[in-house]
């Protein structure tokens, strides 16, 4: 089985913090806010706020559960659990950027783009992703992927992050 | 009529092995010295020791057990949305599944014994449609009201010797000690369950930790208590025979043992069969069928109810057979009716958790469900101008049956026994 | 938590589904501090509330709840005079099973009703009380509240009082404290709290054995003399006997108690006016909190209206 390591990770997301930090000029005056969706791109957001926080370009952390917005609530035979948003500021103008693991159908960002315009009207809202798996069902495309996965036999894909699974890899 | 020559039954009194001649006999003849008449019986002999005429009708019944067919003091029939013939017909055919020959059938909205076209068509259809025997209890009062006395000496020209208003307790004291009086005389049994109304008013089972879970309220074993004291001392005073219906609690017993150790004359108590076995948990989670009245109590009561049995304060065991629709049933546990239905099961649900668990002995039972109902009721031929005597049955021990909705005759299913398998079958009539 | 179609006693749910409706109760508050108080879980979903009994309170909380989560909300209306002309549930439920209703949310005053209209209908049955058995959606937000305020709701103790005989609202919130592992007891005139043998919960009858049980919260039921035909006790006693009085609210603002009710509260009867200024009343608490255990119910409940068949 395939697995990108550890290291290949922390370089990922040195990367990725670096990708934002140029972004800053394209930004303008738009604040910025790193939202990830639970239960994995919230991780990520958190981690790559204290890589800009230590470069020196402060940005807002939020984390949202998009539980309550999926479109296939119907389709299964119990409720996930849920588990509490946490945007403690409107998205009124903000320059967003939407943070999760794994993108694949679509469908997880679709629901999450409803839930941050209930908390305002963000300036623009960008999708980065750690890993893309390929599959898209709706026109929604990511702005940085930090691992291309959509060749690999994807649907397999499986990301784990150390504060929540013990340990920090991917396999696929 | 030809001979039929039962070889090798047990006689159920004794334990012993007999054989015996059906037919050809001018009077009954009693056997043992169980002082049991047995109309049809004409020779009785030791197991081997009787001679069977070749081509000769002959049932051999090793192993199965011989004992008078039961009769049931407490039924009531009626089949909300049927026939009175169709009722009358659903319960003769259950109490001979059953092991039951006769049965007193209580007044109920479809048969309101209060006068005597009423007892008359009941007759009619009963000899018609009836496989078993079904003497009517009339009505304390008119319409089971509790207010104005039916017309006794009427309902005894037409053999009535039971009154009951079926459970319920005539709300005046007055009218039913001025009743008893006048029934007194014409030598009428009052047949009356110990309650107190204002004390069972809206509850629905027995004070306990099912009914706390349940929410449901509870009735005070002390309504009932209160009751028989109450009936036994209305009865003594108008010197009536009393026959107290349906006890339920440990207490009640001891009521009525005291009473019958005082001396008190003509009184006599039953105990329903689904209060010797079940107890509020059966009720579990709002289970219909055990809604019953009185309500199903505590173990403690099973057992003191059963030492009642064996010892003779409690008389007869009774079915108390209620049918109700399943529709009915099916509702809420406030809103449906209460009552079990029994007779389809009396017998091999009596063997099955009472005889052979070794609680009652065949001697017992035979007094409690044969002997003792019999001589309360007197059952009477009026056409024939001779009493009624009980015929005999076979049960097999050995053989099983899974009670299921389809193999119950009388017509709904708030049976308890519903889904379980039962030890015994009965053979009755004998020669079937 | 495993598929459940309904919602009837708090005995019917397991550990593990009570923790998942409690933890989910949490997130659903959550959405009360956006600008957009809506969530489309339930979208397009249809919820009845079927209430026999009159209940503002109660009703209103579920259509809040209901609302939140984008169902649409129909109050069926049950007149008395069809209850008396003796209209049997069951034709209720043929009506109700005809209007495809995926919520029934109902209240009765017979012991038993919901699990009735459960066992009958496709439609998710959520119990908003049933004569004295069970009020589990009440028992949601009490243990909520109580989580809320002190944390975990075990290792607290929690006395109720009142006419615990008649109560819903004692059993089910009884019955989930002591499954999220508090100690509870119950205290109230003597002919209205069962016996411990049918409870297994401690039997008080005065105000100074609770104060030597030494209880977290002070939980007290509505007095409800119109459910009692003969009366039980002398009305009159009650506050003093029972209530919350100015003397007894100082002990318990020393002892640092909390004090809940269900609601709606008789001042003067089970809690003295000023009571209700306490610092520890956590009554408005039990409000809010309960359009948050509402919809965290709903939203764990699956009708089965949606399967075809």
């Amino acid at each position: 089985m395939p697995t990108i390591s550890k290291d290949d990770i922390e370089r990922a997301l040195e990367a990725w913090a670096d990708h934002l930090l140029q972004g800053r000029a394209a930004r303008g005056s738009a604040q910025l806010a790193i939202v990830g969706i639970v239960s994995h791109g919230d991780v990520l957001a958190r981690r790559l706020v204290q890589r800009l926080t230590a470069a020196g370009c402060p940005a807002l952390y939020g984390a949202i559960d998009i539980t309550l917005y999926r479109d296939d609530l119907d389709l299964r035979g119990n409720r996930p659990a849920l588990r509490s948003s946490h945007l403690p500021f409107s998205t009124d103008d903000l320059h967003l950027v939407l943070v999760d693991d794994v993108l694949s159908t679509g469908r997880t960002a679709r629901a999450a783009l409803e839930v941050l315009w209930e908390y305002g009207r963000p300036a623009r809202v960008e999708m980065h992703c750690l890993a893309d798996r390929g599959g898209r069902q709706l026109p929604i495309q990511p702005d940085y992927v930090a691992f291309d996965l959509t060749s690999a036999a994807a649907d397999k894909v499986q990301v784990h992050l150390s504060e929540l699974d013990g340990s920090d890899d991917i396999t696929y | 009529m030809t001979n039929t020559y039962i070889t090798n039954a047990t006689w159920a009194l004794t334990g012993e092995k007999i054989d015996l001649r059906m037919g050809h006999g001018d009077e009954p003849i009693t056997i043992h010295r169980d002082g049991i008449a047995l109309p049809g019986i004409s020779k009785v002999t030791p197991a081997g020791e009787m001679q069977v005429p070749a081509g000769a009708r002959q049932i051999n019944a090793e192993g199965k057990i011989l004992l008078p067919a039961l009769f049931d003091l407490h039924a009531t029939i009626n089949i909300d949305g049927h026939s009175k013939r169709e009722s009358i017909y659903r319960a003769g055919q259950a109490a001979n599944r059953g092991g039951v020959w006769g049965m007193l059938v209580m007044p109920s909205r479809g048969f309101v014994f209060d006068n005597a076209a009423t007892l008359d068509s009941f007759d009619d259809a009963v000899s018609q449609r009836s496989l078993a025997t079904m003497v009517p209890a009339g009505c304390i009062t008119e319409g089971m009201k509790g207010e104005q006395q039916a017309p006794y000496n009427t309902l005894a020209a037409r053999g009535v010797t039971i009154l009951s208003d079926s459970g319920n307790m005539p709300a005046s004291l007055l009218m039913l000690h001025r009743a008893m009086k006048y029934a007194a005389e014409m030598e009428l049994t009052f047949a009356i369950r110990g309650d107190v109304p204002c004390l069972s008013h809206n509850t629905y089972m027995h004070p306990s930790s099912t009914s706390y879970l349940l929410g449901l309220h509870g009735t005070p074993a002390c309504a009932e208590e209160i009751g028989i004291e109450t009936i036994i001392r209305l009865a003594k005073d108008a010197g009536v025979r009393l026959h107290v219906q349906t006890v339920s609690t440990a207490e009640g017993v001891e009521i009525i043992r005291r009473a019958k150790a005082a001396g008190m004359k003509g009184l006599t108590a039953e105990v329903a069969l689904h209060h010797l076995l079940y107890t509020h948990e059966n009720v579990g989670d709002y289970d219909t069928t055990f809604k019953t009245v009185p309500p199903l109590r505590e173990s403690s009561d099973c057992a003191a109810l059963l030492a009642g049995v064996k010892d003779g304060t409690i008389d007869c065991i009774v079915t108390d057979h209620t049918p109700c629709l399943p529709f009915a049933k099916k509702q809420d546990f406030v809103s449906a009716p209460q009552g079990m239905v029994g007779l389809d099961t009396f017998l091999p649900a009596i063997y099955t958790h009472l005889v052979k668990p070794g609680k009652l002995s065949w001697a017992e039972v035979v007094r409690a469900c044969c002997t003792a109902p019999v001589d309360i009721v007197n059952p009477y031929d009026r056409e024939e101008d001779v009493p009624v005597a009980a015929p005999l049955l076979l049960f097999s021990p050995d053989e099983q049956q899974l009670i299921t909705a389809d193999s119950l005759s009388c017509g709904t299913t708030n049976n308890p026994m519903l889904g379980s398998t039962l030890s015994g079958t009965v053979t009755l009539p004998i020669n079937r | 938590m495993n598929p459940r179609k309904d919602l009837i006693t708090i005995n019917s749910l397991s550990d593990e589904d009570i923790r998942t409706i409690l933890a989910s109760t949490s997130a659903m508050k959550d959405i009360f501090t956006k600008s957009v108080k809506k969530v489309p879980a339930l979208k397009g979903k249809s919820v009845l509330t079927l209430f026999y009994e009159p209940s503002t309170r109660t009703r209103s909380s579920f259509e809040v709840a209901a609302h939140r989560l984008s169902a649409d909300v129909t109050t069926f209306t049950v007149s008395t005079s069809s209850v008396v002309k003796g209209e049997s549930v069951h034709d209720t439920i043929d009506t109700l099973m005809s209007m495809k209703m995926d919520y029934i949310i109902v209240r009765h005053k017979n012991s038993g009703i919901p699990a009735v209209i459960a066992r009958h209908c496709k439609a998710a049955v959520i119990n908003a009380g049933d004569g004295a058995h069970a009020h589990p959606s009440q028992a949601f937000l009490d243990a909520f509240t109580i989580q809320e305020k002190y944390g975990d709701v075990a290792g607290r103790r929690v006395v109720i009082i009142g006419d615990i005989l008649h109560s819903r609202v004692a059993r089910s919130t009884s019955t989930i404290l002591r499954r999220l592992g508090a100690q509870v007891a119950y205290m109230g005139p003597g002919p209205l709290v069962p016996p411990r043998q049918h409870t297994g919960i401690p039997r008080f009858t005065n105000w100074e054995q609770i104060f030597e049980w030494k209880p977290d919260v002070i939980y007290l039921l509505r007095v409800q003399n119109e459910r009692i035909d003969t009366p039980f006790f002398p009305t009159a006693d009650y506050h003093a006997a029972f209530g919350v009085t100015e003397e007894r609210l100082r002990r318990i603002d020393d002892l640092n108690l909390s004090i809940m009710h269900p609601g709606p509260v008789n001042r003067g009867v089970e809690i003295c006016d000023t009571a209700m200024e306490y610092r520890n009343c956590l009554i408005n608490n039990q409000v809010e909190n309960g359009i948050a255990a509402r919809m965290s119910i709903l939203y764990h409940l699956t009708p089965q209206t949606q399967c075809h068949d």
